[in-house]
């Protein structure tokens, strides 16, 4: 069920995880159109933990249940730690940060995806 | 006598933020196993928390950025390159031991051969931005 959710995350989130290593090559800092995609990355992210959660809840999750609660809690707080990350060092190397953040997303909602497809 | 640069300067803080990527991953799964099924495979569940323990004190230590943070820095991921390689070559030699993955099992294959590489690049970081008497007024990060 969650396949249609967390294809879109992951797609959002390497286009997030691009969009860091181009502002890090290009020696800038996140500008404001890279945080507000980190915004729309996070928000994506909690869709797609409160409908895993509601759909464990109801005992429509994977087998894997205490595995499936820690991706979808720890996924999360990656962005938000990139964001502030990116607000309190204005460097080149926030842009990475945010990269980091973004293929970790991306691999979990992966993850995710291969949990609830058993 | 030139101090060295602080650890999280620069790259430095991409570093951290890795370091801190896998401390929240192996500690997670670490709990995570302990918690549901750890008569299966203690072995490798004792050796995930440990992992775990190492990737936060790693975190901590560069984080911390100076002397002692150094120190502990050196001693952290010296462990974690010892204990991958250990690891690593364990369950290549003998799988049956490690029925179950921890994040060093075959040098980290579940996570992209990154815990291989990682102290590697740690160990690099700390020897470069050491202290050095020789070079009085160098630029960091030269």
């Amino acid at each position: 069920m969650i396949a249609w959710l967390s294809c879109p995350v992951i797609g959002i989130a390497v286009v997030a995880a691009i969009w860091g290593v181009v502002s890090a090559v290009r020696g800038r800092p996140p500008g404001n159109a890279q945080f507000y995609w980190s915004f729309l990355t996070e928000l994506a992210v909690i869709v797609q933990s409160v409908v895993g959660f509601v759909s464990i809840g109801r005992g429509h999750g994977p087998a894997e249940t205490a595995t499936s609660i820690g991706y979808l809690a720890g996924i999360v707080v990656l962005m938000p730690a990139a964001i502030w990350w990116g607000i309190s060092d204005r460097s080149r190397y926030s842009g990475l940060v945010m990269t980091i953040a973004g293929v970790a997303v991306a691999v979990m909602s992966l993850r995710l995806l291969e949990l609830w497809n058993g | 006598m030139v101090d060295p640069q602080p650890t999280r300067s620069g790259p430095g803080r991409v570093l951290i933020a890795v370091y801190g990527l896998f401390a929240l991953a192996a500690t997670s799964r670490a709990v995570v196993q302990l918690i549901t099924d750890f008569h299966e495979a203690p072995l490798a569940y004792l050796l995930s928390a440990f992992s775990g323990l190492v990737y936060i004190l790693a975190t901590i230590s560069l984080a911390l950025g100076n002397r002692t943070g150094r120190g502990l820095a050196w001693a952290t991921i010296g462990t974690e390159l010892v204990g991958v390689l250990a690891v690593g070559t364990a369950s290549v030699l003998a799988p049956k031991d490690f029925p179950r993955a921890t994040v060093w099992s075959v040098y980290g294959i579940g996570y992209g051969f990154v815990p291989l590489v990682l102290p590697f690049i740690g160990l690099f970081w700390l020897w470069r931005t050491r202290s050095r008497v020789d070079q009085p007024g160098r630029q960091p990060g030269r």
